[in-house]
């Protein structure tokens, strides 16, 4: 069962606003901007996580950073 | 469709208790950073939460983990289900492994994936046919 939808007027610069409707249409613009918040949600999400574990372990180390960055599949 | 950075069971109690596992969370705090300059969604299969959740005490750093809105839990469903299925059969693997298998179809489930974990070699082995999972052993 879908959630009851929230309306919520924002402002957003012109050309931006052009540039979403020109891709997705003005029905696709509510999809698309539950989606855009929904992700950026996410990110901040890692960021307050990374904080955390900062806080406890100190940054990552560059070796475990270019570990990190090898272990992804070629595309 | 997204790439994304899947949690193991290893990963989440090195997330979740990073003071305890230090070595591996930094490891595992190391590729989350990756994954959010990649934009890479963070998941969690949830036939994990079978493995690491013991008990309310010890429950409640991998609750504090599962409520980042950044961290989701990925349903099982039957597709995932019965790929998992098809996974450990070509690996001859038996279904001691399911919750490897689990994560491994998870990861399929994106365009691209890296599962972060500390059972690296039967990731391995059940991932090995596809190219597009990378494994970060922890």
């Amino acid at each position: 069962m879908s959630q009851p939808a929230a309306k919520l007027s924002v402002s957003v610069p012109g050309e931006l606003a052009s540039a979403v409707r020109k891709r997705v249409g003005s029905r696709g613009l509510s999809g698309f901007v539950a989606r855009a918040m929904a992700h950026e949600l996410e990110r901040e999400g890692i960021r307050v996580l990374l904080g955390e574990l900062e806080q406890k372990l100190g940054a990552p180390s560059k070796a475990d950073l270019a570990r990190a960055r090898k272990a992804w599949p070629k595309r | 469709m997204a790439e994304a950075l899947i949690l193991d069971a290893e990963a989440v109690n090195a997330l979740a208790h990073p003071l305890d596992r230090k070595v591996l969370a930094a490891r595992a705090s190391a590729v989350l950073s990756h994954a959010l300059e990649r934009r890479a969604l963070v998941r969690v299969p949830v036939p994990v939460l079978a493995e690491v959740c013991r008990g309310t005490r010890y429950d409640s750093a991998v609750n504090h983990l599962l409520n980042n809105p950044g961290v989701g839990v990925c349903d099982l469903n039957r597709i995932i289900a019965q790929q998992a299925g098809h996974i450990l059969a070509r690996a001859k693997l038996s279904s001691a492994h399911a919750v490897d298998a689990f994560v491994v179809a998870t990861a399929l489930q994106f365009d691209a994936a890296v599962i972060a974990t500390g059972d690296p070699a039967d990731i391995r082995r059940l991932a090995a046919p596809f190219g597009r999972i990378g494994i970060l052993a922890l």
